[in-house]
């Protein structure tokens, strides 16, 4: 057996894992394992003392290899890797032990979570005795960017790149620029045109030599890794028939958001009744300078409903976020435009999270609307007036504040309707190779530290195809992204990740299998060798060629056939 | 004491290794018995991973991966899937009973599925007792 000293190291996780799991008990059993010189428990592994533990353990007790016991290494296994680099360990002589996700955070039982918990630990230390160090390969960061989507995320982080010198494709899939945002009128809460801050952007991107706007235009396909991805563009329509190919580096995602279609919900009479309107139709209207009936009477009463599609148990369960601070925007410019006329406001919670929103909807109480509350999962429901009534329409709503079941009168209804996905999110998250969350938008790396990264290296995600969010969070993310990106153009060089296969000449067989399994053509048949090899910064270390080779000659480095045996004996406690 | 049966996880990195981490952030709570190994596709779990894992102790190993069409790496789910039904017949040749080893798919947003599935494969191999195959097979080990 090989001579190791392994530290192994439990976080308590504050209380998240110690709550649980008797760290201390843990940490007592592994402490016995062969190979194991020191084991030690602390509050936060992850914290600057945490990691200078570990880094000072390394440099006086010459330990040559550590486990992390503590939350998934999706998580934190970089940190730990650079703890350890910067003790003088190679970072790839580091495991992980997931106690936190898979173990005190599912199971309530303490005994049975302890023991599993010395399984998992365990299993690291005997992998990582099988652990080898590992050389990262430094390659060439190509400076310029694809960005998809030319709305407000996309146009921003455009101008941010190309501001910085740096070369920017924007492909967006529509004729025109500025997305979602193109179709508003005023914006909450300072009442401020839209149109003006689209239209800024779209004359700087329009005007800026370093980006290539291309419409009517979308991305086929994407291939190569970080800092060398190749994108084929296809534009349509025009003389161009031929995709168009372009070296990146990066790519940003912005594709933002459609809104939920009020068609799906029957007790509003959206479509049945003319009267009642989606709010984007009444962005319509106001952008036209009249608010007024399908018959083109001025209302007298409008009533504005909220949460569309969002928050309900049937449609959207989340907030979509910038509705509500948009239907007092509504009661604004009704009340500017036609001030007597009566607005109610039918909402569930009225969320003013952001700068100034709370102030907003002060003053929307000072212009006279009428604010009544209806419960999570009711509707109000809507209805034809009859005739010699004063009004089109009633709207029943069992009210909260009061108790009451109150009947309002509309001219015109605004249904306040939801962000969703677009149906063709599913084609960019293939596209990129990013995953997607339950509801369809795409998954960041880290939900706090990490917002506008994804677990795909090279590729970022801003603005509303991450999640609802309202303009100020849009441009923060796609500044953020475009940020991340100067940052690692400026180095000019990008370690990539050390783990690929490799095939050991002496035990090929060339049969040539693995040439068609592999998924990115990474493995070449040298003709005269008669021996296959592997394309290392072609490979993306799946594996599949390594569990397919009949002569066991493919290795699959840092997930090697024996260090799984190891893990797998270790688990099996 | 009742039975309580050793289940060992494969789960590939991206759908359903995330999904499994997913389940604890959001504090799904399911069985203890499974012990997860992650891989980084399902295409990398190699037939003598399972064997081994039968011989070495566990009741169960369950297999996951990303949806058909999903994989991260465009079709290693598809290289799982026509590998699988192989190993179910050299697992049928040497008795292992066919609820004992599974593949699921699972991606990084079904937290409560793969919940769901611990705690149905955990009842089900509770049932079905100890498995017999423990220690009766020299997995032949690969040194690479």
């Amino acid at each position: 057996m090989k001579e190791c000293k392994i530290g192994v190291y439990i976080c308590n996780c504050g209380s998240n894992i110690a709550r649980v799991i008797d760290c201390e008990a843990v940490r007592e059993f592994v402490s016995h394992l062969p190979q194991v010189t020191i084991a030690r428990t602390y509050r936060y592994m992850c914290s600057n003392p945490g990691q200078e533990m570990i880094a000072q353990d390394i440099k006086e007790n010459g330990l040559d290899r550590v486990v992390v016991a503590a939350c998934s290494p999706r998580m934190h296994e970089r940190t730990f890797r650079n703890a350890i680099q910067t003790a003088g360990l190679n970072p790839y002589m580091l495991e992980m032990a997931n106690i936190r996700e898979q173990c005190s955070w599912v199971h309530k039982d303490a005994a049975a979570a302890t023991e599993k918990a010395k399984a998992l630990a365990r299993a690291a230390v005997l992998r990582v005795v099988n652990h080898e160090a590992l050389e990262r390969m430094s390659v060439d960061m190509c400076p310029q960017t694809l960005i998809i989507g030319g709305g407000m995320a996309g146009m921003t982080a455009a101008l941010e790149l190309a501001d910085a010198n740096q070369r920017v494709y924007l492909v967006e899939k529509k004729a025109l620029l500025g997305g979602n945002l193109g179709r508003v009128d005023l914006t909450a809460p300072y009442l401020d045109s839209a149109r003006d801050l689209i239209t800024e952007r779209i004359t700087r991107v329009r005007n800026n030599p370093n980006i290539t706007v291309m419409l009517d235009a979308q991305v086929k396909e994407l291939k190569g890794y970080v800092g060398n991805f190749t994108a084929a563009i296809q534009q349509n329509g025009g003389q161009q028939k031929e995709a168009v190919e372009v070296k990146i580096g990066n790519v940003v995602v912005c594709t933002g958001y459609q809104e939920f279609d009020a068609n799906r919900i029957t007790h509003y009479g959206y479509g049945k009744l003319p009267n009642v309107i989606t709010s984007f139709e009444f962005e319509l209207m106001l952008r036209a300078g009249r608010i007024q009936t399908k018959e083109g009477k001025i209302p007298q009463y409008v009533a504005i409903v909220h949460c569309v599609g969002s928050r309900s148990q049937e449609f959207h369960g989340y907030c979509s976020r910038v509705c509500c601070m948009t239907a007092l925007k509504y009661v604004h410019e009704i009340k500017s435009a036609i001030p007597k006329c009566y607005v109610s406001d039918l909402y569930i919670d009225m969320h003013a999270f952001g700068k100034g929103h709370e102030d907003f909807y002060r003053h929307t109480l000072d212009v006279k609307t009428m604010f009544l509350m209806y419960g999570k999962n009711e509707h109000p429901v809507v209805r034809r007036a009859d005739p010699g009534d004063d009004c089109e329409m009633f709207i029943e709503v069992d009210e909260k504040l009061s108790g009451e079941v109150i009947e309002i009168p509309a001219d015109l209804v605004i249904l306040m309707v939801g962000m969703e996905t677009r149906p063709d999110s599913v084609d960019v998250a293939r596209l990129v190779n990013i995953s997607q969350d339950k509801e369809g938008w795409f998954i960041e790396s880290h939900p706090k530290l990490d917002p506008v990264a994804t677990t795909t290296d090279g590729i970022y995600i801003a603005g509303t195809c991450a999640a609802p969010k309202d303009i100020p969070d849009t441009v923060a993310q796609a500044r953020a992204a475009s940020a991340r990106i100067l940052a690692r153009v400026a180095r000019g060089k990008i370690d990539v990740d050390a783990v690929f296969a490799e095939i050991d000449e002496n035990y090929c067989s060339g049969c040539r299998m693995c040439n068609e399994l592999c998924p990115y053509s990474a493995i070449e048949f040298d003709e005269k060798k008669k021996r296959s090899h592997v394309i290392s910064a072609l490979c993306k270390a799946c594996g599949a060629c390594v569990s397919s080779c009949p002569s066991g000659a493919i290795k699959g480095r840092h997930f090697t056939d024996r260090q799984i045996y190891s893990q797998i004996e270790g688990v099996l406690l | 004491m009742s039975f309580e049966p050793k289940i060992v996880g494969f789960l590939c990195n991206w759908c359903s290794y995330t999904g499994a981490d997913l389940a604890g952030t959001s504090r799904i709570q399911y069985m203890p018995n499974i012990r997860i190994i992650r891989v980084m596709c399902s295409a990398r779990i190699d037939p003598t991973f399972v064997m081994k894992a039968l011989v070495d102790g566990a009741d169960g190993v369950l297999i996951c991966g990303c949806h058909p069409g999903d994989c991260h790496y465009s079709e290693g789910n598809y290289k799982a899937m026509r590998r699988y039904p192989l190993l179910k017949k050299l697992l049928a040749d040497f008795g292992i009973e066919d609820e004992r080893v599974r593949l699921e798919w699972v991606s990084a947003s079904e937290g409560q599925r793969f919940a769901d599935l611990v705690n149905d494969m955990t009842e089900r191999i509770r049932a079905l007792g100890p498995s017999r195959i423990r220690g009766t097979l020299q997995i032949d080990k690969n040194e690479r």
